[in-house]
């Protein structure tokens, strides 16, 4: 039996044909890749690793011929395209840190991105530690961020039909409060190649009163929201005594999230916490394991490598720094990227995956905003812009009373008036004082 | 994709392959209703396209019940007229052709029956055809579980004649279709009309781990190798095609080569019609591709275990729509496979309704005349019959040294006892019985 049997068929995309579905090129693609991710799941470790290293291998000699800050750092590297590429040589690689790239500059973009790569675009993050870089991504990392949100909920086995609702980051600043935005389908990533059911957003810097009030009236199957947020708004129901009876299942992305919550989640709503790792400069690094509450790394996307203090690889049980490649940026390689986070190292699943896996992962940990009047939101400070202002590599942001933010910066110098007004303020609300 | 080693992202013909291929993957696993249900959906398109573009049914779909709008169900589908090779045949079969054709299908082309049943046919089919053909040919690969890198042989009809003996052709592709993206092992061909000692010869020399030929041809290597006890090693699995498969080929192989057989159900008019299940000796309704009707004499559903009448439809063929389309062959309907998928099962394939022995009483059955045994009589090498008439029998034989009276006798004696119904018996004596069209062979052929 397969568990991917009740997928929805793929939107038809040519007359006369409703099934099975002749895709178009660009949902074919998707479907290409999602069919090889069914199989390459549950390959054994050593398999995945040797295909990873086969196209790792491929970054790596475009890196150092087309990445002017690769060419010098490889240099003492004695490997030549052709050869396997070892777990051994792979060590002697060095780590890229964030204070690199935003050290590097376009030093890190590459001369020569192979046109079927497609259109380049820039993402700005703040990641896990406040230091805000920009990284270049393509139409083919785009791609893959695709195929691996629609194996999300393939795993997840989401009634595709069911309607989602998101309270997350609105950058457009069109998910307000009291309708947020509606949208037909669940999103680029499912709708294009799989017709799913609607979806509605909400921005997250809307109070939890009012996030509660919005989904009572929106009566979602599935919430798509952060842990921090998530701890908030059903820390309020359970205080409210507000059941949410459409939902069936709660994902949370973006942050660490607390074990406990997913204790609280079923306590007060009566219904499971999916959570997700990923990152804005490599995409997808884990999903959570279907049926258990650890993650599967994401081999076929990243290349993840969870270090000790010696820079050796951690064994099961021990904590180390989380390492990535992203196997497919080839606009920017990020070759041995530390993002800044600390995870734990697990056992082989038992659901027969041979996706590595990571039995917790620490990284941001973030705090409501207290407003004046005493609600809660989400934090947002456009921290992704910081660098815009004044050459700011680190932040951190601290709330110290109902109405002052003190903001802690790593800047190269010291920021004037104008550039200190420039920002930050009208973030937190406009009666905060930072 | 420069730079891309894993995960692949294939050509633009790759990825609809693997995207197919990935719907497929799911759809196996349906239930029955739901592979109907979405079988229908996309026969309606077919049809309600047919009675709009193509002459032919424009006429005769004139006084059907339907508003093009409302879903199919069996009970409308089945009081669609069935389309007799006749029908086909009557105007070159031009007026079944579509006056347009819908976007994206692609170029048309001509594909001529091989005629076996005497009436050769041509039929207009366009990119969707080999699109399916080559989807289905990757399900097979999956569900045959063969492994990828190894070397394939296929003794088959080769019509420009380059797979000569002793060297045949070698190719380092299975599918050509599929080899900008599927990396597999070499396939080594040789021509069919070679000799079954100089196959046998070949193909050890081969080291191939997968043989697809014809089951007559199977036979008769078969038959040669345990003459002489020779054994294969190096050969894990054999695949037949293009003919009707006898059970006893099934046997002969198992206990000749110690190895498995897997047949499959296919024909120039639609493609793959079934292929057998990865776990059972039963065939699976190639559902994704054309809707199978087993229909018994007056028209209605065989049941589980029950033979009739082969009537499909290709779903996808818009340049020349096959509606409940009679190809001319005798199946057993079966029951659910416990495999578990719920793609329709056929117990049997009986093949060509020419293949079928009439009895007095006029039913039908698949004859067996114990060919393999007729060595232990004489010095036979090649056989064919052919019902003449309800009565008549003629033994068609390739045999050095003639008959004398007893073997003639024992020879009659052993191919009623194992057919087990009266008949005449006639014998004639030829240098060669040759295959027919396409490489075919048939051992036998009812002219009643």
């Amino acid at each position: 039996m397969n568990e991917i049997s009740d997928l929805p068929i793929p939107t038809p995309s040519m007359a006369g044909n409703l099934w099975p579905v002749v895709p178009s090129q660009r949902a074919a693609t998707i479907l290409a890749l999602l069919f090889q991710l069914e199989q390459s799941q549950w390959w054994a470790p050593e398999r995945l690793q040797a295909a990873q290293f086969r196209q790792a291998a491929e970054l790596l000699r475009h890196a150092r011929r087309t990445v002017p800050y690769y060419g010098k750092r490889f240099d003492h590297i004695a490997w030549r395209h052709g050869q396997p590429l070892t777990p051994e040589i792979w060590s002697e690689l060095p780590l890229l840190k964030r204070e690199d790239i935003q050290g590097a500059g376009d030093r890190l973009h590459s001369r020569a991105l192979p046109k079927s790569h497609g259109k380049i675009a820039t993402i700005s993050t703040s990641g896990s530690t406040g230091k805000p870089v920009k990284v270049l991504t393509t139409e083919l990392t785009a791609t893959m961020w695709r195929v691996f949100s629609q194996r999300d909920i393939i795993w997840r086995r989401c009634d595709l039909s069911g309607k989602l609702a998101a309270i997350r980051f609105d950058r457009m600043k069109r998910a307000a409060y009291p309708e947020g935005l509606a949208a037909k389908s669940w999103g680029i990533g499912s709708g294009a190649t799989l017709p799913t059911g609607p979806a509605v957003v909400l921005s997250i810097t809307t109070p939890v009163e009012d996030q509660l009030e919005w989904l009572q009236r929106q009566q979602p199957d599935y919430l798509i929201t952060h842990p921090t947020n998530l701890e908030a708004l059903l820390m309020y129901a359970a205080q409210e005594r507000v059941r949410l009876t459409s939902l069936k299942e709660i994902q949370t992305i973006s942050e660490v999230l607390n074990p406990s919550v997913r204790t609280l989640c079923r306590e007060v709503l009566g219904v499971g916490v999916n959570d997700m790792y990923t990152t804005q400069e490599a995409g997808y690094l884990a999903l959570q394991c279907p049926g258990q509450e650890h993650y599967h790394v994401q081999a076929e996307n990243v290349f993840f490598e969870i270090l000790d203090d010696r820079g050796k690889q951690c064994a099961p049980g021990q904590v180390g720094k989380v390492v990535v490649t992203s196997l497919h940026n080839f606009a920017m390689p990020l070759i041995r990227y530390d993002i800044g986070d600390f995870a734990e190292v697990g056992e082989g699943c038992s659901c027969g995956r041979g996706l590595p896996v990571i039995k917790h992962i620490a990284g941001r940990v973030r705090g409501m905003v207290v407003l004046p009047d005493g609600r809660r939101h989400w934090p947002f400070f456009g921290s992704g812009k910081f660098s815009s202002v004044a050459p700011i590599t680190q932040f951190q942001l601290v709330q110290k009373t109902l109405d002052t933010i003190e903001v802690k910066l790593v800047a190269g110098r010291t920021l004037s008036e104008g550039e200190e007004r420039s920002r930050s303020r009208q973030k937190s609300g406009p009666s905060c004082r930072c | 994709m420069a730079g891309l080693a894993w995960p692949a992202i294939p050509d633009a013909n790759g990825n609809i392959l693997l995207g197919l291929l990935f719907q497929l993957e799911q759809s196996q696993w349906w239930t029955p209703e739901k592979l109907q249900a979405e079988q229908f959906r996309q026969a309606g398109e077919l049809l309600r396209y047919a009675r709009d573009h193509v002459p032919f049914y424009r006429e005769r779909l004139k006084d059907f019940a339907w508003d093009g709008r409302q879903p199919l169900d069996p009970n409308l589908w089945a009081q669609l007229p069935v389309l007799q090779r006749e029908d086909i045949q009557t105007h070159g079969g031009s007026t079944l052709l579509s006056e347009k054709y819908p976007k994206g299908h692609g170029k048309t082309r001509k594909v001529n029956t091989s005629g076996s049943s005497g009436k050769p046919l041509t039929v207009t089919s366009n990119a969707m055809a080999a699109i399916f053909w080559n989807v289905l040919t990757l399900r097979d690969f999956l569900w045959r579980r063969l492994d990828f890198s190894a070397k394939m042989a296929a003794i088959r009809f080769d019509e420009k004649r380059r797979a000569q003996y002793p060297e045949g052709v070698v190719v380092d592709y299975w599918l050509k279709s599929a080899q900008p993206f599927l990396a597999t092992g070499p396939c080594a061909v040789l021509d069919i009309a070679t000799p079954a000692d100089k196959q046998i010869e070949w193909l050890a020399r081969q080291e191939a781990s997968c043989l697809i030929t014809y089951p007559s041809n199977l036979e008769a290597m078969l038959l040669y190798c345990a003459e002489r006890q020779i054994g294969l090693p190096a050969l894990s699995h054999v695949q037949t095609l293009s003919e009707m498969l006898p059970p006893r080929v099934r046997t002969l192989c198992q206990e000749v080569w110690g190895i498995g057989l897997s047949d499959m159900y296919s024909c120039q008019e639609a493609g793959y019609i079934a292929l057998q299940c990865p776990d059972h000796a039963h065939y699976h309704v190639q559902a994704e591709n054309v809707i199978v009707e087993i229909l018994d004499d007056d028209g209605k559903p065989s049941a589980p275990g029950e033979m009739g009448r082969v009537v499909l439809s290709d779903l996808h063929n818009f340049a020349m729509p096959m509606i409940r389309y009679d190809i001319g062959d005798f199946a057993e309907a079966g029951e659910a496979c416990p495999c578990g998928r719920g793609l329709p099962v056929l117990k049997n394939v009986m093949g060509r309704v020419r293949g079928m022995l009439t009895l007095a009483d006029g039913s039908r059955i698949r004859p067996d005349f114990g060919g393999p045994y007729f060595r232990e009589v004489a010095d036979i090498r090649q056989y064919q019959v052919i019902q003449k008439s309800l009565e008549t029998l003629e033994v068609k034989l390739v045999a050095p040294g003639g008959l004398s009276d007893s073997e003639s006798n024992a020879l009659r004696q052993m191919i009623l006892t194992q057919l087990g119904h009266p008949f005449d018996v006639v014998f004639s004596f030829h240098d060669e019985i040759p295959r027919g069209k396409g490489g075919k062979f048939e051992d036998f052929r009812s002219e009643v």
